[in-house]
């Protein structure tokens, strides 16, 4: 029988084209902006890598893309383990399993901006739930949003809190796809439940693991709703990160080619990070 | 050849659901009588109810000239420049916008001169604060509809409680150390939590600036002058009242919403302006009232404006300036201004009996009649949507103890790179 080698790409023609129209084509823009100044109104001027002179020698660029790296390089692990941790409880023959892992997953499936705003409300200083909570029993108010530090332990606090479900998810999947023989062995050879998760899960769950972390650092990297609703960046910038700064610099102070260019950098940032990630665990192997 | 027409069918099938997906509203065509029939894309934000309002202006229009119809797109004012500037820039100009601030979008504007017979006699039409925003060289780029004023609303059961009178005519307006007695004993004698719940907003902050006779940017405008004594002092009075906890700071750095506090009588006053009438006459369930801000050195508010404007790009430029002609003339302004309860842009209706809250708008329109062209002036600077980004950053700042606020203003000046 003759093979139709066209029919593939046939089925994949509607996607290819609403990929092209809405993500390769303003792609490519986005890349020739990057190049020239333009307010997003009167015609783009080429000016080179003036825009990558501006950005890299800004101290408020390298403050915030420091502030961004420590918030990813804190809200990782913390997301990971926890969610490694729940995947493990909530796989154990426990009552309720089922149940929790709705309940974890529930906040998954809120939009970032409602979940901003929720805790929003729940952190308020003056009127925020948990301080009138903490009133009621004779505690000090808690700056919660009021201080640079504060105000980043709280969104890192509500970005675990609304994607550990997530990622809970994948974990639960990779850890039902080991084979129960693996244990079963490891039982007769009489090894201790520490053993059985560090020799078997873990290395078991590498392929998992760093997808998982890839995920989360570049979901995180470009954190912006979520923040947005809940800190607006503040106070004084210090939960500004990269996402919202590329947004003020563009629709905000109406500067398109310099936010063109960030988003370069940011998609080259990104790049960078996962070939090196890739490289760290040779592919995935297990 | 089944295969081919599966192919076939399924590219027919893709082109069918992206026409359907374009769009196809043929803004022009021709209706029984010969006539073009031409509708006209508003993009149109609300405060509060001035979009019925618009509404029941366009649809007397569209009696008066039935060939010419309305599409408003209601807009959030977060997105409106966004959703403006993409239309702009994607070839897709809307016909007219409502629109605060001509800065961001000038270049795509229509200029209204060659319609108009007696471009100056126009012009003389509006009140002093209003011209700024919509003159550009010799080019008039929009209609002021409506200003707006700074002004203070109190809660008039925590002034009772605390046995303190708000001046009541133009004669006894506080200065600054009396309101902030005034705000230390209705903080100490009366229920609320907090004594003024002031915005946060580098245009609210600035009235301070210019009550204390400082600016912005210098009077040519051609430099700032934000870091010289006068605006220097109203920074660390603002810092003041934050220290004595007289407002609270979790507005200025932690984002609190200072209508709620108002409205939900934690805050005794609020430091705001006159577009928040209609959202407390329907929402605060105690007695409110407006009265004058303190004066520094001087009494001053600062005026925002709102413009309606039309687009370079429009297909319909005959029917934009038509309509923005009928917009802007004495008798629809007034029903525009009157029913939204604002404070009308034209010079000939300044003095109007609003049907909600006539007393507390007057006092709001005296804030206006006070204020000089300055804070406009400033306010319309090509430079200022950078430097308003500055203010507040640099004000929270000093709020935070980070720094002090002659260092603050100078560092912010130094840091601007002006362009003209």
């Amino acid at each position: 029988m003759k093979t139709r080698s066209w029919v593939p790409y046939a089925f994949l023609l509607p996607n290819m084209l609403i990929f092209g129209i809405f993500v390769g084509l303003p792609a490519i823009y986005g890349v020739y902006y990057s190049f020239t100044e333009w307010d997003g109104i009167s015609s783009p001027v080429f000016i080179g890598l003036e825009n990558f002179r501006h950005i890299l020698t800004d101290p408020n660029f390298l403050d915030m893309l420091k502030r961004t790296f420590i918030y990813v390089v804190l809200v990782v692990p913390f997301t990971v383990i926890s969610a490694l941790g729940l995947a493990w409880l909530l796989t154990r023959k426990i009552k309720f399993a089922n149940f929790f892992r709705t309940i974890f997953y529930l906040p998954v499936m809120i939009s970032f901006i409602v979940i901003g705003l929720m805790w929003n409300w729940i952190l308020q200083v003056d009127t925020g739930l948990i301080n009138y909570l903490l009133s009621l029993i004779s505690i000090d108010p808690i700056n919660w949003l009021l201080d640079p530090v504060m105000a980043n332990i709280s969104v890192i606090i509500v970005t675990i809190w609304a994607r550990v479900g997530f990622f809970m998810v994948i974990f639960i999947a990779g850890l039902q796809n080991i084979s129960p023989t693996l244990y079963e062995a490891a039982d007769i050879d009489g090894a201790s439940d520490r053993v059985k998760f560090f020799k078997i899960t873990f290395p078991m769950l590498k392929p998992i693991t760093l997808l998982v972390i890839i995920l989360s650092f570049i979901e995180f990297f470009k954190t912006f709703a979520l923040v947005v609703s809940l800190t607006g960046g503040g106070p004084i910038n210090s939960t500004k990160y990269y996402v919202q700064y590329t947004y003020d610099v563009g629709f905000n102070q109406g500067e398109f080619g310099v936010g063109s260019a960030l988003s370069l950098i940011l998609f080259i940032i990104m790049a960078v990070i996962t070939l090196i990630q890739w490289k760290i665990s040779d592919g995935g192997r297990v | 050849m089944k295969n081919k027409i599966y192919l076939l069918s399924m590219v027919l099938g893709l082109f069918i659901l992206l026409s359907a997906c374009s769009d196809n509203s043929d803004s022009t065509s021709s209706d029984g009588e010969g006539e073009d029939e031409v509708t006209l894309d508003v993009i149109w934000f609300s405060d509060g109810n001035e979009g019925e309002v618009f509404k029941e202006i366009t649809d007397k229009y569209t009696e008066e000239n039935p060939n010419i119809k309305f599409n408003i797109i209601d807009t959030p004012y977060d997105d409106l420049m966004t959703r403006i500037r993409t239309r702009v820039s994607g070839g897709d100009a809307p016909d007219l916008a409502r629109i605060s601030g001509v800065n961001h979008v000038q270049e795509a504007l229509l200029d209204l001169s060659p319609y108009l017979e007696d471009k100056q006699a126009f012009l003389d039409e509006f009140v002093d604060v209003a011209i700024p925003t919509v003159e550009r060289g010799d080019k008039i780029i929009g209609i002021p509809t409506d200003v707006t004023a700074h002004g203070l609303f109190y809660n008039k059961e925590h002034f009772e409680q605390a046995g303190v009178e708000v001046p009541q005519s133009t004669e006894d307006v506080w200065n600054w150390e009396e309101f902030k007695q005034a705000l230390t004993q209705v903080k100490e004698n009366s229920d609320a939590r907090f004594a003024l719940a002031y915005d946060l907003s580098p245009s609210r902050y600035s009235t301070l600036i210019y009550q204390n006779g400082g600016s912005i940017f210098s009077d040519d405008q051609q430099s700032l002058v934000i870091n010289n004594s006068e605006s220097v002092e109203a920074l660390e009075y603002f810092k003041d009242l934050h220290d004595q906890e007289l407002i609270p700071s979790s507005i200025w750095l932690g984002g609190e919403n200072p209508n709620s506090l108002f409205r939900s009588g934690q805050a005794a006053m609020h430091f705001s302006g006159n577009w928040n009438i209609q959202s407390y006459e329907e929402n605060a369930d105690f007695e409110w009232g407006v009265t004058y801000m303190p004066e520094g050195s001087q009494r001053s508010s600062v005026a925002g404006g709102k413009q309606i404007v039309g687009f370079n790009d429009s297909e319909h430029k005959d029917a934009v300036a038509d309509f923005l002609l009928y917009f802007s003339s004495q008798e629809v302004n007034a029903e525009f201004v009157k029913e939204s309860s604002f404070l009308s842009t034209r010079a000939d209706n300044a003095e109007l009996d609003y049907e909600v809250r006539s007393e507390e708008m007057k006092v709001f329109a005296d804030e206006l009649a006070v204020t000089s062209e300055l804070p406009t002036l400033d306010w319309e600077n090509p430079n200022m949507p950078s430097v308003e980004t500055l203010i507040t950053e640099n004000v929270q700042k000093v709020l935070s103890g980070d720094i002090e606020p002659q260092e603050a203003m100078d560092e912010l000046v130094d840091n601007v790179e002006l362009e003209n």
